[in-house]
Formats: C-alpha cells, sequence, structure tokens
C-alpha cells in the first residue's frame, strides 16, 4: 500500500479543514458557520462543478467510453439500492432499510468534488462527462427505495399509497440534481467563452469555497457523532464495508469500459458514496416511518469521512495497481 | 384589543409546503415562518444544519377562533404522518392595522 497518497489527501487543506471542524466540536468550541452559509456554498459547488464538465463535454465530445460510462453509472444507482436492502432487512424494518438503502444508492457530490480536487493536486487527467455521471446517479436510488418499499410492505398496500408526482419530483427536480444539470447544460451551451468569462468565479474561488464548506462539513458530521449510538455496531460495519465493495465494483466496471484512471477513480467515489443531502428530504417526505437518524448518521458521520480521509487515496491505488 | 387564538407548529423544514398550503386551504389570514430552528424534541437533538434538509420551522398563526377547527383538521394529518407539533393557545390582538390607517 502506497501511504504516499493517504498522507497527500490528509495533508490536503479541505480534508485538514473537516478534522478542524470535527475537532471544534469535539473539544466544544464555539465555532460556527451562521445558516445558510453552508447552504450558499453546497450551491456554488454544484455551480461550479457543473459548469466546468459542460465545458469539458464540448470537448470531449460524447462517444462510446461516454455512453457506456453513463449506462453503467444508472446501472450502479439501480442496482446498489437492490442488493444493500436485502443485506439491511436481515436486522431492519422495510422502511429503515430502504431508506438506508436508497442513501448508499445515491451520491456524494461533495466526495466528488474533493476526489476530482485530489486528482488536480496530484496532476491525474479526468473527463467532463463524469458530471454528467454525477448527476445521473442522484435521483435512480430515491425511485428504487421506494419501489422496494411499496413492494415489501403490507401497510403500503392497504391504502397508505406513495404519491409518485411528489416522488418524481423531489428525486428529478431537487435543488441540487437541478442546480448541477442546468449549470452543466449552460457550460455546455456557453463553451470556452462561457469559461472565460466566469474563470474568476468558478475557478478561481473554486478550491478556497470547497475547503470552507469542508470545514461546516466536520462541524455536522461531528455533531452527528453523537447519533452513533442509535445506529448499533450493524450500521456502524455496514457503512464502511458497503463503500469498499461498492467502490471494487466501480473500479472493476471502469476496468472492463476502458476508463482512464482519473475517471475510474471518480466512478469508484460515486459507486462508494452515500447521499445526506438529496437522498435524506426525499425519504423525509416519502418515508416519514424510516428514522432520518439512522440513514443521515452512517451517511454523513460514517461513509462521508471514510471516503474523503481513507477511501479515496485507497480506491485510487487499487485503480493503480489493476490498470498497471 | 380583542381575542384571537394563536396556532404554534414545529415540524421538520421538508413538511413546510404541505403545512402552508393546509392553512391557506383552512383561510387562515396570515402566518409567520421561521426557518432553522433547533431544540429537542422526542427524537432527540435537533439540528439547524441546512445540509443534510433535515432542519426544524416553526410556523406561527393567528386567526379568529372559527378558524380554529379547520386549520386543526388540515394540519393534523400532516403531523401525524410525519411528526411534528402543534399549539393552540389564546391571545389579545392589538388593532394595530386600524391605528395605521388613522395616521
Amino acid at each position: 500500500m502506497d501511504f504516499s497518497l493517504i498522507s497527500s489527501n490528509i495533508l490536503s487543506p479541505p480534508v485538514l479543514f473537516f478534522f478542524l471542524g470535527m475537532l471544534a466540536v469535539l473539544l466544544k468550541s464555539d465555532l460556527e458557520i451562521p445558516q445558510p452559509l453552508p447552504k450558499l456554498f453546497s450551491l456554488y459547488l454544484l455551480f461550479a462543478i457543473g459548469f466546468k464538465g459542460g465545458i469539458e463535454l464540448v470537448k470531449s465530445g460524447v462517444n462510446q467510453e461516454v455512453a457506456l460510462t453513463l449506462l453503467a453509472a444508472i446501472i450502479m444507482a439501480c442496482f446498489v439500492p437492490v442488493y444493500t436492502f436485502f443485506i439491511l432487512k436481515a436486522k431492519l424494518d422495510t422502511y429503515n432499510a430502504a431508506a438506508i438503502a436508497a442513501t448508499y444508492g445515491s451520491i456524494s457530490a461533495v466526495t466528488f468534488i474533493t476526489a476530482s480536487s485530489f486528482l488536480q493536486e496530484l496532476g491525474i487527467d479526468f473527463d467532463g462527462f463524469m458530471v454528467a455521471a454525477l448527476a445521473l446517479m442522484e435521483s435512480p436510488a430515491i425511485i428504487v427505495g421506494l419501489v422496494l418499499v411499496n413492494l415489501f410492505t403490507a401497510d403500503r398496500e392497504s391504502g397508505n399509497q406513495i404519491n409518485w408526482p411528489e416522488v418524481l419530483q423531489e428525486a428529478f427536480l431537487n435543488s441540487s440534481v437541478f442546480l448541477l444539470v442546468g449549470s452543466l447544460i449552460i457550460g455546455v451551451l456557453t463553451g470556452t467563452h462561457g469559461e472565460e468569462v466566469l474563470k474568476p468565479f468558478s475557478q478561481g474561488i473554486f478550491y478556497g469555497v470547497l475547503t470552507f464548506f469542508l470545514l461546516d462539513m466536520g462541524l455536522v458530521a461531528a455533531r452527528r457523532l453523537r447519533d452513533l449510538s442509535k445506529t448499533g455496531p450493524f450500521l456502524i460495519a455496514f457503512s464502511v464495508v458497503i463503500p469498499l465493495l461498492n467502490a471494487t465494483l466501480g473500479i472493476l466496471i471502469a476496468k472492463v469500459i476502458g476508463m482512464s484512471q482519473g475517471d475510474a477513480l471518480l466512478f469508484a467515489v460515486l459507486c462508494a458514496s452515500a447521499s445526506y443531502i438529496a437522498v435524506p428530504a426525499a425519504m423525509r417526505l416519502t418515508v416519514p416511518e424510516a428514522n432520518p437518524s439512522l440513514y443521515v448518521t452512517t451517511a454523513l458521520a460514517l461513509t462521508f469521512p471514510f471516503n474523503i480521509i481513507v477511501g479515496i487515496p485507497l480506491y485510487l491505488y487499487g485503480i493503480q495497481f489493476l490498470w498497471r | 384589543m380583542h381575542a384571537v387564538k394563536r396556532v404554534e407548529i414545529i415540524a421538520n423544514s421538508s413538511e413546510l409546503a404541505k403545512i402552508l398550503e393546509g392553512l391557506n386551504a383552512a383561510g387562515a389570514p396570515g402566518y409567520t415562518v421561521i426557518r432553522n430552528v433547533t431544540g429537542k424534541g422526542i427524537m432527540g437533538n435537533i439540528s439547524d444544519d441546512e445540509v443534510t434538509t433535515l432542519s426544524n420551522v416553526y410556523v406561527l398563526c393567528y386567526c379568529a377562533e372559527d378558524k380554529i377547527k379547520p386549520i386543526v383538521e388540515a394540519i393534523r394529518p400532516i403531523l401525524n404522518k410525519f411528526g411534528g407539533v402543534c399549539y393552540v393557545s389564546d391571545a389579545m390582538e392589538i388593532r394595530s392595522v386600524r391605528c395605521v390607517s388613522h395616521l
């Protein structure tokens, strides 16, 4: 194992500021980021990554590799919630199992952005169309999760039906998907002209905003650590083992498709990450029977830090080993 | 001054649209919404982080007594399904609109 990858990741400013945020909570500092600034930062990051992805998509064009990658992304977003649901059903009720499965089938945009920053620091290229994969993987898991609830819950059959227009609205038009896809399209439409005009805003301050956002994520994740007692050892193990398994599947698929090392890492990170923004909002509305402290805590307090601290360099090590 | 009823609702932010829809449908004359409300409830401590979109909201509504029944009927099923609390109490309203009109 190449520990220099882990150390270069840990010693990057965003990850160090994530630790600083966690430390602030653990040491009971009064450090706080006033609302709704973190919301603005997350919107900025989605805009910047979507816009840049659109510009890169114009440069790279659409070919067979792009089509295969996007297809693989949709398949993984549908497959992960199904198989994890049956694992979770061994210990949890259908509602909680489906909500957590949907969470892990969807993706974390911030983990993706952190991984792309990590690649940029190492000078490893990746393609802009991976942002399209990010956008495509956010929503299917919500739909699959709700189909699973419908199929495996007798209560739903007896009249408590899912409001599908509301579900589809939340899945495909929630703020993060809408802004990401919208920015991607604007990036495609404006191309290099748009890149020049917005460069100071979309690229100049990107790394700083990511760093500051991760400081807030450290605060939020550490506050969620208190809820770990509710999740129990099964879910704690699940939230570390499943990302590793999903990343391995993602890396193998990337190898079969013939992705570059950079694209393979981003795809692995998408497969391994869990949503703590779009899916919790959708699940809260559509599966209120599920306990948010289970699906948010596992995704945010365990899987997210695991991925950005250890997962990203570990997956890259695996990719470099396989691609040798 | 005249007697009115005060309706206070504390619920998850994702339920806000439904709650406001219910208040409008029940004929509530107006309401105030405070976001990122923290505290402690039966589910434990409530955080105000918007990142997870699971922060709470506080909805305050003053109305005439005859509006209380339709408001409670509209809000109860929403809170039953998604969780949250609703309190109704007595209040006195100063007829401030009339004061302004006399200025």
